[in-house]
């Protein structure tokens, strides 16, 4: 190891338990910086939200006090305006098509739009689609959303969405969701299997109705003033870094998401495959009043795009650096 | 000095007195109107979380006027007058400085970094930057006090609930 | 100990002994140490978000309803039909007059969040009384004083929410539930110590009430009883939140106090309403600036390292919990218990984890231990309170204390090492 003034330590705060596999995608991430680097840049990370809310750890990015977060797309919103787009149901057709945006042209742009509020994106992480589940009640169509209070990440297009289905939504803080489930101060919540499986909030919810509604991906953040303070060759290692954890965290992410499935299930959460056609109708009211926003624009350009039959490759789209030491080598042992 | 205190303190207080009625309706709205309307409302919570901010900031910009703190006196019970005065102005110092640099430099510059990077909060659509506003307001009004108190410590005197040395 | 956790304690302690508020010593150590590895205005931003993330929290809202019912209940007219309601149940026992206060203060905290609400509303009422029929003055204080404690573990409780705070994510139904029994043993057991002292002093007993009466004042308590029902009864079934109860209950007690009773005067709202605004904001201060101090002893790991060396000293539970237990004791004769249980539930509680201990029984351990220091001196508020309700001076309240203590520290012993006091009741509800 190195003598302790030549290590630079990154620090990187989220709001996932330490079994969550995004978290261990992060744990990769660190793995594979201290390997570039030769042991010269560590990542300490802090899980569980010990340093704050994802909104707050985001606004610690931009003071500088942080260096990296985690963060889902929904709060982004209150920062780069665009980034709605992932909030509003049913704007991908499949998943493949989200990761073909994701990586190309739409989400790169995306991610550059968060310089100016001094964020620098990295890249995403994939997590999944979002899901209703409820404690009492059984949905099985968007009627059935009536009466019911759902909490919804911090996004003011989550509360819109989920009004338009006809249920009532308040955002609440991830890590207070339990508490408030359990006190009946929200009927249900939506969150994707891996979440709703290693969050507990299974034990309280009788139902989970596999509407997939919106496909909120991850996005990994770096504080823009910490990301100017490093190198060319620095910002390439940590850049390879990511890219190598992301493509463990796509396919630990599938496994994962079958795994949570199969033990809700077990624990006797009655999962429900809904049509989901009823629920893309009844959205439409969203879509139209966005038409003439600039996120419609994204959407138009989205739903023109024409349904490839090749597979997205799962190597990221961003450019290796040149400086890379290893970068022949296999990404994930 | 006199009036300036005096006026300050009672506008406070209305306005703690008017937030804290504001945050008792606002709570019993969100019961009425989940259990008789049965429309859940999706607002009440922020708003009563962005007026818990302003409640605990405001007042306690009030608790230091009227020396309300909890503190620990059994040591400087035991220094002579003199001293207790001299410790007593190096420390009201202290606090002036941590409500100037921390609240109102730090929150000063978290309200400018939310306002300027137009931060939006969820459920009610506003900047971000009016919550956090509170303390900025609540320092500038710690160290209002504060300076009035080491003025009155100056004289060798303290400051009088009506707003004068004595 | 690593240089940031010498910076914090040391920059604390000081200024603490110094007389600076709590609160601005909690913030100045934060920022001290926060400027060992930060530049100065990401220091003072960061300060600034954390302390107003620490407030930023809906559960954090019952505490002011919490007080503010309290405030309603003490000055309009709730307080005096509890305590007709137990003397006319335990009036008659020996040492009459002082079970009655014990059994007043416990009722009385059965309805409020607040000891130190208790020990004024409880104390006004029964000291005279207690006078008259010859009880010394300091003796009838120190009954007041640990018996207005119970109320700290007696649900509604303005601490326990404190804790589920600090601890990230205890519910607070369960915590109020699990306070009923230690607050019950607490109460019995300070109860007996007042029989036996009754004995030896030869404190006069309470003649029977005819039954005619005794019912006709449970019957008058009632209304005001009512409200455990539906305050503790509504967040139980999960009708609604620890803070939706809260509100409810300011409601509830402005309906008796003001309409039913009519003790307070419209006029007196305003009053009472800023009363509670700075009884709450002093509390919300220390919640802001610990919250930013566990933010920073996490950012620089401070909990794990000296979880670590707690962990280091012995692999036995139970010295383990005693060497906890003896810190927290010492830590509440000098400092008021909603700052000591922010600073040390991030500390301590990872410990108590790690030995198998659940965050819900450790909760009930610390917020009774920490009772324990609200009538400890030096520093005691419900101490303060009671001296200045009966106005003895404090040296004159340690000797009646002291049997108290020895109560206290019974009951203390039985929760830390019976797990069962603090679980059973919480498993048999559903909590
Ligand atoms: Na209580
Ligand atoms: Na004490």
């Amino acid at each position: 190891s190195k003598p302790e003034e030549q290590v630079l330590t990154l620090r990187m705060a989220h709001t996932l338990d330490q079994e969550h596999v995004v978290h261990k995608a992060m744990v990769k991430l660190a793995e594979r910086l201290d390997h570039y680097s030769h042991g010269t840049m560590k990542i300490r990370i802090y899980s569980g939200g010990q340093l704050g809310s994802e909104r707050e750890l985001i606004e610690l990015l931009q003071i500088g006090s942080l260096a990296l977060t985690k963060v889902s797309a929904a709060p982004l919103e209150g920062f780069a305006p665009n980034m709605q787009l992932f909030s509003v149901p049913y704007v991908f057709r499949d998943e493949q098509q989200l990761w073909q945006v994701l990586q190309g042209e739409i989400g790169q742009e995306l991610l550059a739009e968060l310089s100016p509020v001094r964020l620098k994106g990295l890249g995403y992480y994939d997590a999944g689609s979002r899901s209703f589940y409820t404690t009492n009640k059984k949905i099985s169509t968007p009627a059935d959303l009536a009466g019911q209070k759902f909490r919804v990440p911090n996004s003011q297009t989550a509360v819109q969405m989920v009004q338009t289905l006809g249920g009532a939504a308040t955002p609440v803080d991830w890590g207070e969701l339990y508490t408030a489930l359990q006190q009946g101060v929200v009927d249900g919540a939506e969150n994707n299997p891996p979440s709703f499986y290693l969050s507990r909030h299974y034990e309280l919810s009788k139902y989970y109705v596999l509407d997939e509604h919106t496909a909120v991906p991850d996005v990994i953040l770096m504080s823009q003033h910490i990301w100017n303070s490093l190198t060319a060759e620095q910002q390439g290692w940590l850049q390879q870094a990511f890219a190598d954890s992301q493509v463990w965290q796509r396919e630990a992410w599938q496994a994962q998401t079958k795994d949570a499935l199969d033990k809700v299930k077990a624990a006797g959460v009655e999962v429900i495959y809904p049509d989901k056609q009823p629920f893309i109708d009844a959205v439409q009211p969203l879509h139209q009043a966005l038409k003439d926003t600039p996120v419609g624009a994204l959407m138009a350009k989205i739903a023109a795009m024409p349904a490839t039959v090749a597979p997205v490759p799962l190597a990221p789209v961003t450019a290796s650096p040149a400086t890379a030491p290893a970068a022949q080598e296999k990404p994930h042992e | 000095m006199n009036k300036t205190v005096f006026w300050l303190d009672e506008a406070l207080k209305r306005l703690l007195i008017g937030l804290m009625a504001t945050i008792v309706l606002v709570v019993c709205w969100q019961v009425v109107s989940r259990f008789i309307l049965g429309e859940p409302s999706s607002m009440t919570e922020e708003i009563s979380r962005t007026l818990l901010l302003w409640i605990g900031m405001l007042g306690a910009a009030l608790a230091y006027r009227t020396g309300q703190h909890l503190g620990l006196d059994i040591l400087t019970s035991k220094f002579s007058p003199q001293w207790q005065r001299r410790v007593a102005i190096l420390l009201t110092a202290l606090v002036v400085l941590f409500a100037l640099a921390v609240m109102v430099g730090g929150g000063g510059a978290l309200v400018q970094l939310t306002f300027e990077l137009n931060q939006m909060s969820a459920a009610l659509g506003i900047r971000v930057a009016w919550i956090y506003l509170a303390l900025p307001l609540a320092g500038f009004l710690i160290a209002f006090y504060g300076v009035c108190q080491l003025i009155c410590l100056w004289r060798g005197d303290t400051l009088t609930p009506t707003g004068g040395c004595e | 100990m690593e240089m940031s956790a010498l910076v914090l304690l040391g920059i604390f302690f000081v200024l603490l002994f110094l007389n600076v508020p709590i609160s601005f010593c909690i913030g100045l150590a934060t920022l001290g140490t926060m400027l060992l590895s930060m530049d100065v205005l990401p220091a003072l931003t960061t300060l600034a978000q954390r302390m107003a993330g620490g407030l930023n929290s809906f559960a954090l809202l019952a505490i002011p309803f919490f007080v503010l019912s309290g405030l309603l209940m003490g000055r309009g007219g709730i307080a005096k039909r509890l305590i007709e309601c137990a003397m006319a149940l335990v009036g008659a026992l020996p040492g009459g007059l002082a079970l009655v206060n014990v059994l007043s203060c416990m009722l009385f905290g059965a309805i409020s969040g607040s000891a130190v609400a208790a020990t004024s509303a409880i104390g006004s009422f029964m000291l005279p009384e207690m006078k008259k029929q010859g009880y010394d003055d300091s003796y009838s204080a120190a009954v007041t004083a640990a018996a207005a404690t119970t109320g700290m573990l007696i649900p509604p409780s303005n601490i326990m929410i404190v804790y589920a705070i600090a601890s990230g994510g205890v519910s607070i139904a369960a915590l109020f539930v699990a306070g009923y029994l230690p607050g019950i043993l607490l109460g019995v057991a300070l109860m007996i110590v007042c029989a036996g002292y009754a004995r030896v002093k030869g404190y006069p007993v309470g003649a029977r009430l005819p039954l005619k009466l005794v019912v006709s004042k449970i019957a008058a308590a009632v209304p005001s009883l009512l409200m455990i029902i539906v305050v503790i009864g509504g967040i139980i079934k999960g009708a609604f939140t620890a803070t939706e109860a809260g509100a409810i209950a300011v409601v509830y007690s402005f309906v008796l106090a003001v309409l039913v009773y009519k003790e307070v005067a419209w006029a007196d709202l305003g009053k009472i309403l800023l009363k509670s605004t700075e009884t709450t904001a002093i509390v919300l201060a220390l919640i802001a600036t610990s919250a930013a101090m566990s933010w920073i002893l996490s950012y620089e790991n401070i909990p794990q390292s000296i979880s670590t060396g707690l962990l280091a000293l012995s692999e036995n539970p139970i010295i383990i919990l005693l060497i906890i237990n003896l810190i927290l004791l010492v830590v509440g004769a000098f400092m008021d218990m909603t700052p000591a249980v922010l600073i040390f539930t991030p500390i301590f509680l990872p410990v108590a984890v790690e030995l198998g201990v659940s965050p819900l029984h450790f909760g009930i351990m610390m917020i009774l231990n920490l009772s324990i220091g609200l009538v400890s001196p030096p520093v005691g508020s419900v101490l303060f309170v009671a001296c200045a309700v009966a106005k003895v001076k404090l040296e004159q309240m340690i000797k009646p204390l002291l049997p108290m203590y020895a109560a206290m520290i019974v009951v203390l012993l039985l929760v830390t090492y019976v797990p069962a006091i603090s679980e059973w009741l919480p498993s048999v509800v559903g909590l």
